[in-house]
């Protein structure tokens, strides 16, 4: 039985980078109907793939912490496998990916081909971080699917794209290098024989690194993989990354990508060096604060709407990294189910942002107006979204958030009541958006073509249809992303078992 | 009773489902399947509560999801107090939901409006029947959403746009501190569901903690619009009249009362707390009275009568949180009738609101007028009337607390309440006589007609619950196998009855309460009085507005809070905002740490681009010093 | 022994000198080129100088190698100073600054 979710696995990673490089070969001669519906098939295999493996994991494997569905084939090829904190976001990828390839392709695009390509090597990449289980193949897979967003931006971006597309590009590979300098070290010092997670975690066990050492490692691993999670101050690239960077590349980036660093530091830094994590852990906490409070503001000056998404998502990062600080099973499990549900309604968010933006023309949010007469189907996805991101029961992110908050308060009550002071912000700067652009009445300039907005078309309900409705299956069923983590966590020393 | 419980909750969010996925558009697919569902839910709950099994606590519990040892339950609790609660909220709400199929006939976004108040049906039952405080939060911010989709159906207009964000912020405000109270709760002691905290409170009762206290009553703060979160309350009003009766009258704001009432049958409220409940609820019962007097808009007085009254709850739990349910059942009747004969009343006249271009309209709509007289003297507390049992008992309460202990605080509660049961007949007495007697003093207005079936009946039915909905409680008028007293099912008085059996004789004891209620009574006459010497006589304006324009305009200014929150938003908290935004991010952090990294970059390659000499010669003069310091190192290592 | 080394190693050393300051101060590019062949001789004759001394065949066999890799060399870079020469239309090398920002 194991063997059907291995060849899924196989194929949810391996099938959009195949058809990358297919579509390349065949470049010359296929035309922009032959690259959206090989991007559209290997979307789909992945998703679906994504979502059987899921469902695999939860009959057959929930209650153990090891990695599962892992397999042999070859030395050269990166072992592929799925634990309990994997799982869920190799899901996502699945499903965000899908959303993106799905409205890339019905989106109108210069050299779609290109495009196509660019955007299925991330698709892979991502796929691939999350169901591998060895640390060096993570980070290559972090690579693949990181280095097609810059030629993206540079390429296909918006206003501002040659300075966004630098900053991205330089900002975040050093991130990565420092990130990759801590694994290194890691795995020098552990002793281990290759990068693989099992590896490492077996070696740790007779080789035991005193706490300076391990202090030293973890803060290179935080502050290169925070700067891949934008926590502060490492975070400017992002929101005029997101901006300028074409939406299925940012649905992608904010929505799953930006997820890595928090996943690496759950799933390898904190279990392996425990020291390193308590060391750090107050610094770890104001700097999220400063995520939650400080970017909250920022967000809450914003008048661009893609701008304002950009910033909203650095902020919801910093009650992930509360959820790591809180070094407990229901903190880290909040987060990671945080993380989940935020990746949708993020990716969500930017897809109905471009929508906003191609039908009013223009990004100032107090231009536009009145705008829920012409579009009610984009005008209630869109407030759902905004509910999704501000925590309203219902939709994942609540049970994240809540998680995470009855975990700070046992490490500290004040830091609890200042992170939910982020609660009252976002709600204040999403439904500002929501009145802008969609109630009241259409301002001057939106006037005049008011008449040709036309509401989203049934092509373009169905990626937001499957993003809320995701949200949704796990807000009604937070289980199905609790369980397997629990299980995960509960094996960890390093979180404790208070609440 | 697991099952029923479970449909009477699922329903309504099927039907909300359905009407958004299918019916938005259609006629009145939407409004059948809302009623249809509200009705059905109201015949299951009353069923629940007539049936034949002796009616105890009744609790079940599944597991949401757990990690570690947390686990997040979603229970269902159905004791007498959530009995009482429910059949309010599923009696009115139905009653409401017919009313509307009748006001709501020529708007076009039927389905959504339906829709959400089918929405609205199941975030409320869902808080009430909740059974730890989790859950009663996951249902207290879905009734927020409720509130702000509902009071967002008019959506083109500028007061629904800020009103609707208004209401859920405020709301979001109040429920920080609530939430930090319950996971206050949830880390002393290790759970926050009801029965599990009653065993552990009735056990050691001093364990009730201040600081929780103080946070749990954030919310209630929130919710039912007390100092200093009541602004959000009189703008809403910016939505359809049937939301302001079900949601801003009867029911969504009297659940911050009911969680209140849940904390202290509980034993969670320490006496500061109650406290602090007493004096905050007491000072905006008197001035929401006052403020009432400075609105010419028949739906902003009914929202600072309101105001007012949960104010009189909030009292009502400091004193016994029985008397709080009691005025919340009393309240849900008549406040919901007030509402829902301004609904008629702006639905004949055009959506004409002021109550000065109305008048007359006891001639041209008998049946709404009678109501409405029904309804007045129900609030204002009129013997017999079920606004006056409630009423009387938090006054004797009151004035009994105060003899008792004779401190200043109770005797300033004391005497705020009785403020702001004189200001009662004042104002209501100024919006009967201008809207009802005598003439008409606008077009809209002399062409007002009696409203149709739909919205006639559900008045009715409600006019006599608020009169008659009182003696329920008051009196033990059994019938049908002892399963009904009176017009409710016996298993809804059972909590408010019978606490009341033991509390009413105690406050009829108290010396000077016979006094008391004579005291009340004429004050109750004098009001009315003052009401038609004032206002009345048909004057077509209002005359302090006229005379002591002073007074009206502050008045009307509600207390300055609405400036002051309008002042810190835009002045303070925007321009720190945008501060934080240009000059820290744009400028601190990007510019001069990360454009100042690359530029210091920058200027070390020009420093050593310089040494790049274009000279084949240069190179060859390179290696050589290479060559040199390798040996160098060679010889030195 | 130390005979031979002496009389031939002097010679090896001045012509390695030579074309060391040549290579670094000549700025026609022929003449840089002819500067660094002067070096190769140079170390080819030390290398020649000390096979013979201590009777060891490997110095010669080097001195092979090091001939025909500076015919090939020779050839290619004369090619490329052609090549330039037809662009630039000098073969000064103070001028070649076309990679330079």
């Amino acid at each position: 039985m194991d063997d059907f979710y291995i060849i899924s696995i196989y194929a949810g990673v391996y099938v959009p980078l195949i058809f990358a490089v297919l579509l390349a070969l065949i470049y010359p001669v296929a035309g922009g109907k032959a690259a959206r519906v090989l991007g559209m098939t290997a979307a789909s295999v992945s998703a679906l793939a994504s979502l059987a493996v899921w469902y695999g994991f939860l009959k057959l494997h929930s209650g153990s912490p090891n990695f599962a569905f892992t397999s042999d084939i070859a030395d050269f090829l990166p072992a592929l496998g799925v634990n309990g904190i994997s799982v869920p976001f190799f899901a996502l990828a699945g499903v965000v990916g899908f959303a993106a390839v799905y409205w890339a392709c019905i989106s109108d695009i210069k050299s779609v081909k290109a495009y196509m390509i660019l955007l299925l090597f991330m698709q892979g990449g991502l796929m691939g971080v999350f169901a591998s289980t060895n640390l060096l193949w993570i980070y290559m897979f972090h690579e693949f699917a990181l280095v097609p967003t810059f030629v993206a931006t540079c390429v296909w971006g918006g206003a501002g794209k040659r300075m966004a597309a630098m900053q991205m590009a330089v900002y975040l590979t050093l991130g990565a290098l420092v990130s990759l300098v801590g694994i290194i070290a890691l795995v020098v010092f552990s002793g281990s024989d290759g990068f693989g997670i099992g590896e490492i975690a077996s070696a740790l066990k007779s080789v035991e690194l005193n706490a300076s050492l391990q202090g030293w490692i973890f803060a290179l691993l935080l502050f290169g993989l925070g700067t891949l999670v934008s926590l502060f101050p490492f975070y400017t690239w992002a929101p005029r990354g997101y901006s300028a960077a074409p939406t299925s590349f940012s649905m992608l980036h904010a929505g799953v990508l930006k997820k890595f660093g928090l996943y690496l530091l759950f799933q390898v830094c904190a279990p392996m060096l425990p020291a390193g994590l308590s060391e750090w852990v107050w610094c770890l906490a104001v700097l999220a604060l400063f995520n939650v409070l400080y970017i909250g503001l920022v967000t809450m000056a914003q008048r661009d709407l893609k701008m304002m998404v950009s910033y909203s998502s650095v902020a919801h990062m910093g009650l992930c990294f509360l959820g790591l600080c809180s070094t407990s099973i229901l903190g880290v499990g909040g987060a990671l189910i945080l993380m989940f549900g935020h990746g949708l309604s993020v990716a969500l968010l930017f897809m109905l942002s471009n929508a906003v933006v191609n039908r009013t023309g223009q990004w100032d949010m107090r231009q536009m107006g009145g705008l829920y007469k012409k579009t009610p189907v984009l005008a209630a996805f869109f407030i759902a979204a905004i509910f999704a991101s501000i925590g309203l029961p219902g939709f994942a992110n609540f049970w994240g958030e809540l998680s995470i908050l009855v975990s700070l308060w046992n490490f500290s009550p004040a830091i609890c009541a200042l992170a939910a002071l982020g609660l009252i912000i976002s709600a204040i700067y999403g439904l500002r958006a929501v009145a802008w652009v969609f109630m009241g009445t259409p301002s001057e300039p939106l006037r005049r073509d008011f008449d040709s907005i036309s509401d989203l078309s049934l092509r373009e309900r169905f990626p937001a249809f499957v993003l809320i409705a995701a949200l949704a299956f796990a807000g009604f069923f937070p289980w199905t992303i609790a369980e397997p983590v629990n299980a995960n966590l509960s094996a960890q020393a390093v979180y404790n078992q208070s609440k | 009773m697991d099952v029923e419980l479970y449909s009477i909750l699922l329903l309504p969010l099927c039907s909300a489902a359905i009407i958004a996925l299918f019916l938005r558009s259609s006629k009145w697919g939407g409004a059948t399947v809302s009623v249809t569902s509200a009705g059905i839910a109201l015949a299951m709950a009353v069923a629940a509560m007539l049936s034949d099994a002796k009616i105890e606590a009744f609790e079940s519990r599944h597991v949401l999801f757990s990690l570690g040892d947390f686990s997040m339950n979603f229970g269902v609790l159905f004791d007498p107090a959530a009995m009482n609660m429910l059949f309010v909220v599923c009696f009115v709400g139905f009653l409401i939901h017919v009313f509307s199929v009748g006001y709501m006939d020529k708007d076009p976004c039927k389905g959504r409006f339906f829709a959400g108040m089918s929405f609205f049906m199941f975030s409320m039952t869902g808080l009430v029947l909740s059974s730890n405080l989790f859950m009663m939060f996951v249902f207290w911010e879905l009734v927020g959403f409720s509130s702000y989709a509902l009071i967002a159906h008019y959506a083109d207009t500028e007061a629904a746009r800020a009103a609707s964000k208004k209401a859920f912020i405020v709301n979001r405000v109040g429920d920080v501190g609530f939430l930090l109270g319950i996971i206050f709760c949830q880390a002393k002691f290790g759970t926050t569901s009801f029965s599990e905290l009653s065993q552990i409170l009735s056990q050691n009762p001093s364990q009730a903690s201040t600081l929780m206290g103080l946070l749990l009553l954030c919310g209630f703060l929130g919710k039912s619009a007390q100092f200093p979160l009541q602004v959000w309350l009189p703008d809403a009003m910016a939505g359809p009249t049937p939301v302001s009766a079900l949601i801003h009258a009867a029911t969504m704001v009297a659940a911050g009362v009911f969680m209140l009432v849940r904390l202290s049958a509980v034993g969670m409220l320490a006496p500061d707390v109650l406290d602090t409940v007493a004096i905050l609820c007491a000072l905006m019962a008197f001035f929401a009275g006052l403020w009432a007097l400075g609105q010419n808009d028949i739906k902003k007085i009914l929202a600072y009568s309101t105001l007012a009254h949960l104010g009189l709850m909030g009292v009502g739990v400091s004193l016994g949180y029985d008397l709080a349910m009691y005025h919340l059942t009393m309240h849900a009747f008549f406040k919901a009738t007030l509402f829902l004969v301004a609904g008629s009343i702006i639905h004949a006249c055009c959506h004409e609101q002021d109550i000065y271009k109305m008048g007359g309209l006891f001639r041209r709509m008998p049946l709404t007028s009678f109501v409405g007289l029904l309804a007045s003297l129900s609030i204002i507390a009129i013997p017999y009337f079920s606004g006056y049992y409630s009423k009387e008992a938090i006054l004797a309460a009151s004035f009994g607390k105060a003899h008792i202990t004779g401190a200043v605080f109770d005797q300033i509660v004391f005497w705020l309440v009785m403020g702001a049961a004189l200001l009662t007949p004042i104002y209501m007495g100024r919006l009967f006589f201008n809207v009802f007697l005598g003439k008409p003093n606008s077009e809209k207005a002399a062409n007002a007609k009696e409203s149709g079936i739909f919205m006639i009946l559900p008045l009715l039915v409600l006019g006599i619950y608020s009169l008659a909905g009182g003696w329920s409680f008051a009196y033990d008028i059994f019938w049908l196998d002892g399963k009904m007293d009176g017009l409710l099912p016996s298993a809804a008085t059972q909590f408010v009855g019978n606490m009341l059996e033991v509390h009413m004789p105690a406050l009829e004891s108290v010396q000077g309460a016979g006094l008391l209620a004579k005291l009340a009574l004429s004050l109750t006459v004098l009001g009315l009085l003052a009401a038609y010497f004032l206002y009345g006589r048909n004057r077509g304006y209002d005359t302090l507005q006229r005379n002591v324009p002073i007074l009206y305009d502050a008045l009307k200014q509600h207390g300055w809070f609405d400036s002051l929150y309008d002042w810190y938003v835009a002045k303070v908290q925007q321009r720190f905002a945008v501060l934080l935004a240009t000059f820290a991010d744009m400028f601190l952090i990007e510019l001069l740490f990360v454009r100042g990294i690359g530029a210091f970059c920058a200027v070390i390659g020009y420093g050593i681009k310089g040494l790049h000499v274009c000279s084949a010669n240069s190179q060859v003069r390179w290696f050589a010093a290479g060559a040199l310091l390798l040996f160098l190192l060679f010889v030195a290592f | 022994m130390s005979d031979i080394i002496n009389q031939f190693l002097a010679p090896a050393l001045m012509l390695f000198i030579t074309g060391f300051v040549g290579a670094m101060l000549k700025r026609n590019l022929i003449s840089l080129f002819m500067c660094v062949e002067l070096m190769l001789c140079g170390a080819m004759l030390a290398l020649l100088s000390f096979a013979s001394a201590y009777d060891d065949m490997r110095g010669g066999v080097f001195t092979f190698f090091i001939l025909t890799i500076a015919a090939a060399e020779v050839a290619v870079g004369l090619a490329i100073l052609t090549r330039l020469f037809s662009v630039a239309k000098s073969v000064s090398g103070n001028n070649l600054g076309n990679l330079r920002d």
